[in-house]
């Protein structure tokens, strides 16, 4: 019971000694970048995407550009991965 | 109306691949020389290929041709409607009811003349909102209460119901056609507002375009033809170029009427071109290609400032039709002997 108490007096002692950890560290906000970036990339493809479909449906030809087209938003997420690597 | 999101991105590419796979003025240049059975070879080694391959043993010349245009027009739009979700397909099938308006009027006049229906049948376009299994039970009837009959629960039913005492009375066909197309043009803009900016402002007034030069037209045909109708009934409301008093007025005077459209913001400097041709035209007819060029062109500018928009949808529903047409004007004016000068001015090129 005693040992119980000394326990919990410490902690709230220790709420007013110690420092609070931040609400991000550098690496969750990178991982945070990379992750909404990754999200806008995905947007961006999905009309680029229907639009490229649309086009190979026409002309097989435009496979290849279709393709390109389509993953060019991925340098979004490689953008936000330089991130990853500065922090 | 359907709900759901709107495919534009997958539509406007499709459109635009076959928009360019349209016929250029160097096509048009090459059938313009040919004969009717020219034009079918030329049109096999095309976009029709399977349309004239399709109906070559049933028909022949100028008959396989026009009948070829206008399956391949109902098979194009009837992919546009296939291809297109929510509010996308909202607006599409909108404009291509039209086609319904067609359909119905075509029928009706066949009715009305007692032509069987096999001789007018192909010339329905089936690219509307009306299934084939309507259209072929309207083909079946034979008088126009059973028509109206038939169309219970579209939206023509109830105009058309209103339109017919007048038909019985008059015995004419304008009173149903007007109660139609009056009808057509009425759903176009209804529940469309005036959104302010963005692809669907740009789309009402595209619409409102398409209504202010449908009434220019009504007004100079009946400048033209000096018949003693009231103006009145031909107007239709949604347009911003005229209204009702201002039309009356300006059915007397052509020139007027010219210098209305250019004074007008909205058209004055972007159809400043058309309009000179306007000006210079002499007969009747080459106003209203001059018409449908500036039509063309207005679409066709609404569809670069929104690229993947309904607005390209239009252009190319635009440009399809004129395309059909000018085949159509090219193979009937060699049938008939016309010249090659005389040909080339029926057509509307951009």
């Amino acid at each position: 019971m005693m040992e119980e108490l000394v326990l919990a007096t410490e902690t709230v002692l220790q709420n007013g000694t110690t420092e609070e950890a931040p609400f991000l560290t550098d690496s969750g906000a990178a991982a945070l970048a990379v992750g909404l970036s990754a999200l806008a990339a995905g947007y961006a493809e999905r009309g680029i995407g229907a639009a490229a479909v649309g086009a190979i449906a026409e002309d097989d030809d435009l496979f290849v550009p279709g393709l390109i087209m389509t993953v060019l938003p991925e340098t979004l997420v490689i953008f936000a991965l330089v991130v990853v690597f500065v922090i | 109306m359907s709900l759901g999101a709107s495919n534009t991105e997958y539509v406007s590419a499709r459109v635009r691949a076959r928009k360019a796979a349209l016929f250029t003025d160097e096509d048009y240049r090459k059938l313009v020389r040919m004969g009717p059975s020219g034009i079918a070879r030329f049109m096999e080694e095309s976009e029709y290929e399977r349309e004239i391959n399709e109906l070559g043993a049933r028909f022949s010349g100028v008959d396989l041709i026009e009948h070829a245009l206008n399956r391949n027009l109902a098979k194009h739009f009837g992919d546009l409607l296939e291809w297109s979700e929510g509010r996308l397909y909202d607006l599409i099938a909108r404009y291509l009811r039209k086609f319904d308006v067609w359909n119905i009027k075509t029928i009706i006049r066949g009715i009305y003349t007692g032509t069987p229906a096999e001789e007018f049948q192909t010339d329905l376009i089936r690219a509307g909102e009306l299934d084939d299994a309507t259209l072929d039970r309207l083909l079946e009837v034979e008088s126009i209460e059973d028509v109206v009959e038939l169309l219970d629960g579209t939206t023509y039913a109830e105009p058309l119901e209103d339109a017919r005492e007048e038909f019985e009375e008059t015995n004419t066909l304008v009173p149903l056609e007007n109660a139609l197309d009056r009808e057509f043009y009425v759903h176009l803009l209804d529940d469309l507002g005036r959104p302010q900016e963005g692809p669907e402002a740009k789309y009402v007034e595209f619409l409102q375009a398409e209504i202010d030069f449908r009434n220019a037209r009504n007004a100079l045909r009946l400048a033209r033809s000096g018949a003693d109708l009231d103006p009145a009934s031909y107007y239709i409301e949604g347009g911003v170029l005229f209204d009702e008093s201002e039309l009356n007025q300006l059915v007397a005077n052509p020139d007027e009427l010219v210098d209305h459209i250019a004074d007008s913001k909205r058209y004055g400097n972007r159809l400043s071109e058309a309009l000179s041709r306007l000006r210079d035209a002499d007969s009747l007819i080459q106003f209203e290609h001059a018409i449908d060029a500036a039509l063309l062109e207005y679409a066709d500018m609404l569809s670069s400032i929104h690229p993947t928009s309904v607005s390209a949808v239009l252009s190319y529903i635009l440009a399809k039709e004129r395309e059909v047409e000018n085949i159509r004007a090219i193979a009937r004016g060699r049938e008939v002997g016309l010249s090659e000068s005389e040909i080339e001015e029926e057509l509307v090129i951009q």
